[in-house]
């Protein structure tokens, strides 16, 4: 909560000021017939400093969706060890569908309730990576996790999935070192 | 990925289908197919005598060749009833999206009536006719008569995008739910031909653009539930002022939607005792994607015993409900495999055909799409997980151009396999100056049969009703005639819908009715498991499919070369079990639940 906090306040004393800039012009300035007022100019640029900062705020936040969802999962990684080592099937399933979902949420950027901001976001013509996009590197509007990083991250959620149904140390821990290696590429 | 589509016909399929034409043309229209039929009026359900036996199954066809047969008899039956929908441009999506349709027995006459929900005409911003909703009671002739104002349910004006017909008050009469743009109708079927609209009082009006809905017992408690997916948040004004503003190829302004447009969430209503609680949030529900709804099917998708529940999104993500018990869902589609396509992208998802295509015992699910993006079969694998085989069994290639809506699996020559069908047509009827971009915004529907579990696109050989073009949106199949095959009801936008006869030669069928409570129509969730030598065919009734349609609740099975069916066992809704040994094929067989 802490950091969305920071994030949030972050957009919005810096929107603020840019409006406050924009509002507080004078209707004249007093520059020469054919140059743009240069309160005007300064307002933009300050205006330019806000949507560029706007863009790193913004992949900084989905990284850190990314960074909690991965928490998630390391998280119910250990609970399923536990459940597993106490021979707690039934906990040990809970545990590793709840690191599918994790993991699948990293997959994707995030779970349905970010998704639907990221549709917004694309439906008022923001592409974060639009070059990446045209390049086949990214989905429409995702920001850090690239169309490969997504594959594994994709695979590797069902095999959790499908694993949890009948759960074994191995084969759990094997996974695991898969999604850490991509997690590692994505987030280097 | 195109080529199969464009299969060319062999000589002998051209002569077949020669001959088929030469036979139809010549033949008496279905008004004279009468005989198979049931006698009405014993509130007896379906027939228990055998209509006549057609030719046994015919070994399969050469690629491309079809020994599919079937024809559209809608005007000669009587279905005239025109779907009205908004403006001719489409300018706004909901004059594109159409609706679904129902077969049902209302009357527990035996024989398949007709529900068809209607939309408006609009006319420079103004709704210049709000469409009628009809209800077409089956005759032993094989024909329909309107009885929509006799009964009482002419959608009361309210813009129908979809039904779905169930007994939920579990008083044996079935009941039907119009999903509306606006305020949902509860049609009551009091039992004497006549319905109550009860939806203010049973709780489930819950205005806006609703789409498909399911009645399915999510709780275990012995009743119907109701889940109704939403679309997008939109106005009445909204749509009477829309003007088509999206670039379409850099050649076309068409229909604004649905990115740009806020998603509306869907509902999950918990009956409690015929009066329905909201219980979204509680049971697990929440729509927190605003995905775009436009279908939903209950099943055993993970095979624990209870429904589980699959929503088709229009550009979002699917949704897979996991059925934890106590009334409470798990939303699991990403990581069981059916929320995204093979490459992780969400489609735009139109209609669901439900089906154990591989002989697994598993229920596959079937999901249509957008043209230029495959429809998507996805196989259960087990354990509720599911994989993307579009490519490998062919359904992907023969499926790439349409633009697809209602769909079904269904063993449409009874050998013993399923085949698919699919309903299509374009939302944007400017693409017809651009033919040669994505073809016509009329299309013809896909047939595609199952061949040993790779699908072959045999539509184009297969009879004039699967030759016509039209806007398709609506598909529920079902045996209307009573003659042991299954045939198709399809809406069409502007036009009368088709009733699709299935004239196929037949291998041996076996239709299996589980009879509900008071000789009512079969119960939701029920699973009927047929076994003839060493296989074993599985079917569940459902309330709520396709696309926003409901099917006819008796549930067939072709037997292929076995004249006889060892067993069937009947799984009632609470796990109870019924179970019938050497059952004759070729009949409708009531299976009773013990008292």
């Amino acid at each position: 909560m802490n950091s969305r906090r920071r994030w949030q306040s972050g957009i919005t004393a810096g929107l603020g000021l840019g409006l406050v800039l924009a509002g507080t012009l004078p209707a004249r300035a007093m520059e020469g017939a054919g140059e743009t007022p240069s309160a005007m100019v300064a307002s933009y640029k300050t205006l330019a400093d806000v949507i560029l900062g706007a863009k790193k705020t913004e992949a900084n936040l989905v990284r850190s969706i990314l960074t909690s969802a991965h928490d998630r999962a390391y998280e119910e990684l250990m609970r399923a060890r536990t459940a597993l080592k106490g021979n707690d099937a039934k906990g040990a399933q809970a545990a590793i569908e709840n690191m599918a979902a994790a993991v699948g949420q990293i997959g994707s950027e995030g779970d349905a309730s970010v998704g639907a901001v990221r549709k917004r976001l694309l439906e008022g013509g923001h592409h974060h990576n639009s070059e990446g996009e045209a390049k086949g590197i990214y989905d429409e509007g995702f920001v850090i996790v690239t169309k490969a990083a997504k594959a594994q991250f994709l695979d590797a959620a069902k095999v959790l999935g499908q694993l949890a149904k009948a759960p074994k140390a191995d084969a759990l821990e094997a996974e695991w070192v898969k999604v850490e290696a991509a997690w590692s590429a994505l987030m280097k | 990925m195109l080529t199969s589509r464009g299969r060319r016909h062999d000589v002998a399929a051209l002569v077949v289908w020669a001959v088929l034409l030469a036979a139809i043309a010549a033949g008496p229209g279905c008004a004279s197919r009468g005989g198979a039929g049931p006698s009405p009026a014993t509130g007896g359900g379906p027939p228990s005598a055998a209509p006549a036996v057609k030719p046994a199954a015919t070994p399969e066809p050469a690629a491309g060749a079809s020994r599919f047969s079937f024809v559209n008899v809608a005007r000669e039956a009587g279905l005239d009833r025109v779907t009205l929908a908004g403006r001719p441009g489409k300018d706004h999506l909901l004059d594109s999206a159409g609706s679904g349709v129902a077969f049902l027995d209302y009357d527990r006459d035996g024989r398949l009536d007709v529900y068809l929900p209607n939309g408006w005409r609009i006319d420079a911003g103004r709704i210049v006719e709000r469409g009628r909703h009809a209800l077409y009671r089956g005759l032993p002739d094989g024909s329909f008569h309107d009885v929509t104002a006799e009964a009482g349910v002419d959608g009361e004006g309210c813009w129908g995008t979809g039904v779905v017909a169930a007994d939920y008050d579990g008083d044996g009469w079935t009941d039907l739910f119009v999903s509306c743009f606006g305020k949902n109708l509860l049609y009551r079927n009091l039992g004497n031909g006549h319905f109550e609209n009860v939806a203010a009082r049973a709780g489930v009006e819950a205005p806006g653009w609703n789409t498909a809905a399911a009645f399915f017992d999510a709780d275990a408690d012995g009743d119907l539930d109701l889940y109704v997916a939403a679309y997008i948040e939109a106005s009445v004004d909204d749509v009477l002022k829309a003007t088509p503003t999206l670039d379409w190829k850099g050649v076309e302004k068409v229909a604004f939607g649905p990115f740009g447009l806020e998603g509306a969430p869907d509902h999950f209503f918990r009956n409690e005792g015929g009066r329905f609680v909201d219980a979204t949030e509680e049971a697990g529900f929440a729509d927190r994607g605003l995905g775009f709804g436009f279908a939903v099917r209950a099943g055993d998708f993970d095979g624990d015993g209870d429904p589980d529940l699959f929503v088709a999104n229009d550009s979002d993500p699917n949704y897979l409900y996991r059925n934890e018990g106590g009334g409470r869902f798990r939303e699991v589609g990403v990581w069981s495999g059916c929320a995204l396509d093979a490459a992780g992208a969400a489609q735009a998802s139109m209609g669901i055909a439900t089906g154990d295509v591989f002989g697994s015992g598993r229920l596959d699910l079937f999901v249509t799409n957008f043209s230029e993006d495959y429809s998507t079969l996805y196989r259960n694998i087990g354990n509720g997980a599911f994989e993307d085989v579009s490519e490998d069994t062919g359904v992907g290639p023969a499926t790439w151009k349409s633009l697809s809506w209602g769909t079904a699996f269904a063993d449409f020559d009874a050998d013993g396999d399923l085949d698919l069908v699919v309903a299509n047509g374009h939302i944007y009827p400017q693409i017809d100056r651009h033919p040669e971009l994505v073809g016509p915004y009329a299309q013809a529907m896909t047939l595609l049969e199952n061949r040993g579990g790779h699908f072959t696109d045999v539509s184009k050989a297969s009879g004039p009703g699967f030759a016509e073009p039209a806007a398709h949106r609506g598909l529920a199949m079902g045996d209307y005639d009573n003659d042991g095959d299954l045939d198709l009801l399809v809406l069409r936008l502007d036009a009368p819908p088709a009733l699709v006869r299935n004239d196929t030669p037949q291998g041996a069928w076996l239709t299996v009715v589980p009879e509900g409570k008071d000789g009512g129509p079969p119960p939701p969730g029920t699973v009927v498991h047929v076994k003839a030598g060493d296989r074993t065919f599985v079917r569940d009734v459902q309330a709520g499919d396709s696309y926003a349609s409901s099917h006819d609740p008796r549930l067939s099975f072709g037997l292929g070369s076995a004249e006889t069916a060892d067993e069937v066992l009947v799984t009632w809704p609470d796990g109870t079990t019924t179970r019938r040994t050497a059952v004759r094929a070729r009949q409708f067989f009531v299976v009773k639940r013990a008292a």
